[in-house]
This record gives structure tokens, C-alpha cells and sequence, in this order.
């Protein structure tokens, strides 16, 4: 019991220092797990490889160039769809959230067309724009689009009204109540739906490729399968998942823990 | 002079639930005048506060006038500040720029307003807490910023809607006196709500007793300044008039 509290408290303090460790760890024994399935050769080889050819696929493809190029374009697809969602939803989300009358004539629109989920709009596209990137951009803005509206909408309405009667109070015209309680007051919202919509946008992304696209990690794997490649589909499900994971717990939640702290929303 | 006056003021709204007209404020009539500290005392729902959010200009009335200074008031403005039972600091500013936010709005340049800020952060012996987040402050000091953010801005009439509601007993006693202490020093021209008839009667120069929308009755308070509590619990004057509020308060 004992050695186990020290090993415990040992732990606490490496992962304190080197905040990585606690990310890494976690996944020592799911690797292992997957090691001793695949050398136990319960499965074929060739139909599920282990951890080592994992990762001698990524060093291959790697220097092939082709891994960095398809990764470049996944993720400038991803970043140019969200860039253009928040540039549509932040206004639209605002203009909801504070006139009663966008509110009525907007809200049973949005939430109509949110029902019709980013895949369902493919067919109708496909034959609009073609298998192309104007496609797949679309799909992206779609998806990344309603969590920041909606979040921006939930974060205008839950900034107290006393702000802004006090903001009145002081001097401050309409306009600058806008802009300096509504906006900053949606703030932690915002970020909230942007991190919500990149999730989105990142799963739309790949299946999007994966029919659509001449490159991208959606599209390495599709590709992979045709050749029955079972190595470089793995990779593509770990790289998606590694991605993901830094961009979300290493941007895109301190960025929303700072905002939601300073606000004074978050207490812990 | 600035004075405030409200003329047969009135309010009714319709209930969409019961289906009628329900008169919030009927037909009152209060002057405020410059310099003076008027405290309006009710049972809650008696209108209070509904009378301070149209002197604010946040509802409009439906009867009678608001007046300061002789002229009509529609809509917010900064020579009416206001202070609220909930505070409403902004979080994302630091106490400074909070309280240099009505400076701001005027246009006043960053260094200036920034002297402003901390003239008036140190009239409230906030001076240490300058570059905090409302966040990081007790009640009982967040409201001290709210009250210099109103004075900051120099209004002709500080509107004080149950401001120190919310904070314990002590520290409510506390900035009571701090309050009496900084009237005395600036003057400024006060209506304070509360339902609290011991504060009305500490901090008011005259206190107006509200029932059901009408005004019940206004009572001269004479007490000497400066006032503190460990005194005034003590004096007989302050109990026959606290005594004399409390009944009317209570039969209304």
C-alpha cells in the first residue's frame, strides 16, 4: 500500500513538471495491449499489424513527402473552413442573440438546417461543385459554422443585463455596449463553439476527403484501403487522433480555461 | 441646481398571465435636492425599484415626469449614475480600467483617466487593488469599486438600488459609514433604495417611506454627521426614528 502511494505521489510530481507525461502515459498500456494481440498472431499480419510497422509506414511515408504534404492539406482545409465559419458565425450569432427579431425570423432556420448534418449535403453538392475543394470547403464551414453560432447566441444571452444597463449608466452608446460588454462578455462562449465546430470540422473533414478528395489524411487512407494497406489506414487513425489531441488540449482548452477564469466564470 | 424631481410618477405594465393592466408606481412624487441623500424605504413590491430602473432610463414610464435639473429624462444616461445590488463590474477589466470606463466613454485620454481612477480608488482606500480582476475581490470591495465607478464619472444623481444587499452584516456596516464619510466629503446628490430601515435611516438626510406604488410618508432625519454605528446604536434619536420608519414600513 504504501510503495503504491509513493509511486502515486511520484507520478503527481513528474506529471506536474513535464505536463506531457500525464497525456502519454495513459496510452503505455492500450500500446502494449495492441503489441501482445498482434505478436500473439491471432489475426493475420497483414490484417492487423502492430505498433512497430505503425510506425516504420510513418517514417516511409514521411520520406516519401507523402504524409507531410497530405497532412499540410487536411489541416489548411480545416483551419481555412473554420477561418470562414467564425467570420459567418460570430456576426450571425451576435446579430441572434441580441435583436428579438433575428432571433424569430433566424432560430427555426438554423435549427432546421443544423438537423441536415454536413455528410447529408454531399449528394446535392457533388453535383453543384463537383468533386473538388470548393465541395469539401463547403462541408467544412457548414459543420464549423452552427456550434459557433449557436455558442455565440447562448454566450450574448448569458452576459448579465445589469453590464450592460451599467455600461448605459456611463456614457457608453449602444454600439459600445456591443463592444465592450456583449462581445467580450460571449467571449468564453465563443471559444467554447469554436472548439466544439473544429471537432466537427476535423471528423467532417477526414470522411469528406474520403470521398471527395485527391489528398489529405482522409483521403491516404481510402486510398490505403483500395491497396489493402491495413498499416497506413492505422497510421491514419492515430495521426487523427494525436492532431486532434494537440490542438484541442494544448491550444484550444487553455485558451478557453484563460478566458472563462479571468471572466470569473470557471471557479476551479 | 440639479435637482431630481419626480412628478406624479407612474408605471403600469400589462400581465400577459392574468390577462390585466397592474400598476407597479402610481402617482408619486419625490424632489431630491442637489447635495442631499434620500433613502427610499418598502416592503418588497412596493415599487422601489421599479422607480429607480425609470430615474435610470432602463423601463419607460407610462405617467407623470422625471426631471433633473428641469429637464425631462428619457433613457440611460451618464449624468444618472447607477449602482447595482449586483454589482456589475465588468469581469474582463481590472478595477482601474472599471472605474476609468466612464471617463473612457467621454473620451478622456488614457493617462488622464487613469488619474481619475486611482483619485477616486484611493477615496474608497482601494488604491492596492488597482490592476486586480473584480474576480479576485471580496463583495464587500467589489462594491467599493462600483461605487467610485459611478462617482468617477461625476454624475448629478447617484442611483444606489439595494447596493449593499448582498454583502454580510460586518462589512455591510462598514460601508455604510465609508459611505456617509465620502457624501460628507463630495456631496453628491443620492437616492438609495433598500428595504433595510436601520440603513435608511444611518445614511439619509430624509427617508421616503413607499407602499403599494404610493408614497406613504417622508420623514426628516437630523441626526449629526459624522454618523457611526458604534454611536448612533446607542442614541436615542436614532432609535425613535428607526422605530417611527419601522411601523410605517411594517403597516404598509
Amino acid at each position: 500500500m504504501n510503495v503504491l502511494l509513493q509511486f502515486w505521489s511520484g507520478y503527481a510530481r513528474m506529471t506536474r513538471r513535464w505536463p506531457a507525461l500525464a497525456a502519454i502515459v495513459p496510452f503505455i498500456p492500450v500500446v502494449a495491449l495492441w503489441s501482445a494481440v498482434a505478436a500473439a498472431g491471432i489475426f493475420p499480419r497483414a490484417f492487423f499489424p502492430g505498433p512497430v510497422d505503425v510506425v516504420n509506414s510513418f517514417f516511409t511515408l514521411i520520406y516519401k513527402g507523402i504524409l507531410p504534404d497530405y497532412l499540410g492539406d487536411s489541416l489548411i482545409r480545416l483551419f481555412t473552413g473554420a477561418a470562414v465559419g467564425m467570420a459567418l458565425g460570430i456576426p450571425l450569432g451576435v446579430l441572434i442573440g441580441t435583436s428579438r427579431w433575428a432571433h424569430r425570423v433566424c432560430w427555426p432556420i438554423l435549427l432546421f438546417f443544423q438537423a441536415i448534418g454536413d455528410i447529408a449535403w454531399l449528394p446535392i453538392l457533388l453535383i453543384w461543385f463537383g468533386f473538388g475543394l470548393t465541395t469539401m470547403t463547403f462541408v467544412i464551414v457548414y459543420t464549423v459554422l452552427f456550434p459557433v453560432v449557436l455558442n455565440a447566441v447562448l454566450g450574448v444571452e448569458s452576459v448579465p443585463r445589469d453590464l450592460a444597463r451599467a455600461a448605459r449608466s456611463l456614457g457608453a452608446s449602444p454600439a459600445r455596449v456591443l463592444w465592450e460588454v456583449t462581445l467580450p462578455g460571449a467571449l468564453p462562449n465563443i471559444i467554447t463553439g469554436l472548439r466544439n465546430g473544429l471537432g466537427y470540422g476535423w471528423r467532417a473533414l477526414i470522411a469528406v476527403e474520403m470521398i471527395v478528395g485527391t489528398s489529405g489524411i482522409g483521403f491516404m487512407m481510402f486510398d490505403a484501403r483500395r491497396a489493402g494497406s491495413t498499416v497506413e489506414i492505422l497510421l491514419g487513425m492515430i495521426i487523427l487522433g494525436l492532431l486532434w489531441y494537440i490542438v484541442d488540449a494544448w491550444i484550444l482548452a487553455p485558451l478557453e480555461r484563460a478566458t472563462g477564469q479571468r471572466w470569473g466564470l470557471v471557479t476551479s | 441646481m440639479k435637482t431630481l424631481s419626480l412628478k406624479n410618477l407612474a408605471k403600469t405594465y400589462f400581465d400577459p398571465y392574468a390577462g390585466s393592466h397592474v400598476n407597479a408606481v402610481h402617482d408619486v412624487s419625490i424632489d431630491v435636492e442637489q447635495g442631499e441623500f434620500v433613502s427610499v424605504v418598502g416592503p418588497s413590491g412596493c415599487g422601489k425599484t421599479t422607480i429607480l430602473n425609470m430615474i435610470a432610463g432602463f423601463i419607460p414610464y407610462t405617467g407623470g415626469e422625471i426631471l433633473l435639473d428641469g429637464k425631462p429624462v428619457r433613457g440611460p444616461g451618464p449624468e444618472r449614475g447607477v449602482v447595482f445590488q449586483s454589482f456589475a463590474l465588468f469581469p474582463w477589466k481590472t478595477v482601474l480600467d472599471n472605474v476609468g470606463f466612464g471617463p473612457k466613454m467621454r473620451g478622456v485620454p488614457k493617462a488622464e483617466r487613469d488619474r481619475i481612477a486611482r483619485e477616486y480608488l484611493a477615496l474608497a482606500g482601494l488604491s492596492h487593488a488597482a490592476h486586480r480582476y473584480p474576480n479576485e475581490l471580496s463583495g464587500g470591495m467589489q462594491q467599493r469599486v462600483g461605487v467610485v465607478r459611478a462617482l468617477a464619472n461625476n454624475p448629478d444623481v447617484l442611483l444606489m438600488d439595494e447596493p449593499f444587499a448582498s454583502v454580510d452584516a460586518q462589512t455591510r456596516m462598514t460601508l455604510q459609514e465609508e459611505l456617509t464619510r465620502i457624501w460628507q466629503e463630495r456631496k453628491p446628490t443620492v437616492l438609495f433604495i433598500t428595504h433595510d430601515v436601520a440603513e435608511a435611516v444611518f445614511l439619509a438626510n430624509r427617508v421616503v417611506v413607499l407602499s403599494k406604488g404610493r408614497v406613504l410618508d417622508q420623514i426628516e432625519i437630523d441626526l449629526p454627521r459624522p454618523r457611526v454605528w458604534d454611536d448612533l446604536v446607542k442614541d436615542d434619536r436614532f432609535k425613535q426614528l428607526s422605530a417611527r420608519v419601522l411601523q410605517m414600513v411594517r403597516a404598509a
